[in-house]
């Protein structure tokens, strides 16, 4: 089964119609879209750098985890939201078509259910008693996927 | 010679024409810009809380800056190095762009806050791990919070040419 039709609709849509033909609209949000981005940036690697040994030494995993938990979810609601505005705009005569498009979609997907199914609960309950190695694996993950969403993100207005 | 004359010496240079034309290497550039924004802001933002006692508590204030300040200047220095890159390849449309124009005042605004920041409160952090940061902590935290926003936004906005050049 393909997904176009279903692009196609999302494209039609008059919210997505909307974004298309202003002149600011996708400019605008793409910009929260951006600030979103960097918010997720800080929350994600605060924690997988103190897994790795870096920065916050003196206070437990969890302790940081819990402290960017927040921010981590407020900042995906965001950017979730935000890209689903830009992305409908043009669903079904750009990003269909674009391959960096796909593979950011398979790293996002990706890295949400990583995130929540396994960092997450790794960070807040494990890590005290975990192995240096596991941990450094567990946060070496998170943030190749994350990254991936970031360069492919990226990568889609070169394509 | 004028300034914008310089600017076009710059961009009719080998290097920012090569820079300008490459297929990768700029999509490559800005792609690290963004990134380096990831870490700087990022990170910014969670120093920015302690100051407002949100966030990580169980870290002191002065903790937290000794903490995260590396990740915040590692950041930084991508940008700016990576935005420098960026400017050389298209000088005369980015000055002549009014949202660059506005990002390069909000730029020297959020640095003479941070400056008045730690050449003040800031210069001995150890003295506020034990005692409330003042209501100016506070001030300093929504202005940079407020410019660093505003620049993210002027950033992503030089993309569009919406007003006539400037130059």
């Amino acid at each position: 089964m393909s997904l176009q039709p279903l692009f196609q609709w999302i494209e039609g849509t008059e919210l997505a119609v909307a974004i298309n033909n202003s002149t600011y609209a996708f400019a605008l949000i793409e910009s929260v879209h951006l600030v979103a981005l960097a918010v997720i940036g800080g929350a994600v690697l605060v924690v997988d750098l103190r897994m790795f040994g870096l920065g916050f030494k003196n206070q437990p995993v969890a302790a940081v985890a819990t402290a960017a938990r927040p921010w981590l979810i407020g900042s995906l609601l965001l950017i979730l939201l935000t890209g689903y505005l830009l992305f409908s705009s043009l669903a079904a005569g750009k990003y269909y078509w674009n391959i960096a498009y796909w593979w950011k979609m398979y790293f996002l997907l990706a890295a949400i259910v990583y995130t929540f199914t396994v960092r997450q609960p790794f960070a807040l309950r494990r890590a005290a008693n975990a192995s240096v190695g596991v941990t450094k694996l567990v946060a070496g993950v998170s943030i190749f996927l994350w990254l991936g969403v970031a360069v492919m993100g990226r990568a889609i207005g070169f394509i | 010679m004028s300034f914008v004359g310089l600017l076009q010496v710059i961009e009719d240079s080998a290097f920012s024409t090569g820079l300008r034309e490459s297929v990768y290497m700029w999509a490559c550039v800005d792609g690290v810009h963004v990134l380096g924004l990831c870490i700087f802001l990022g990170m910014l933002l969670f120093w920015e809380l302690r100051l407002f006692n949100v966030g990580l508590r169980s870290a002191s204030v002065s903790e937290t800056w000794d903490r995260l300040s590396p990740w915040i200047t590692a950041g930084f220095v991508v940008m700016v190095i990576s935005g420098l890159l960026l400017f050389v390849s298209e000088p005369v449309r980015f000055w002549g762009n009014i949202f660059f124009r506005v990002k390069l005042v909000a730029l020297v605004l959020a640095g003479l806050n941070a400056l008045a920041f730690h050449y003040s409160i800031g210069k001995r952090l150890v003295d506020w791990d034990a005692r409330p940061l003042p209501q100016t902590a506070h001030l300093v935290g929504v202005a940079s919070i407020t410019l660093w926003v505003l620049i993210v936004f002027c950033g992503r906005l030089i993309a569009y040419n919406w007003f006539a050049p400037l130059v």
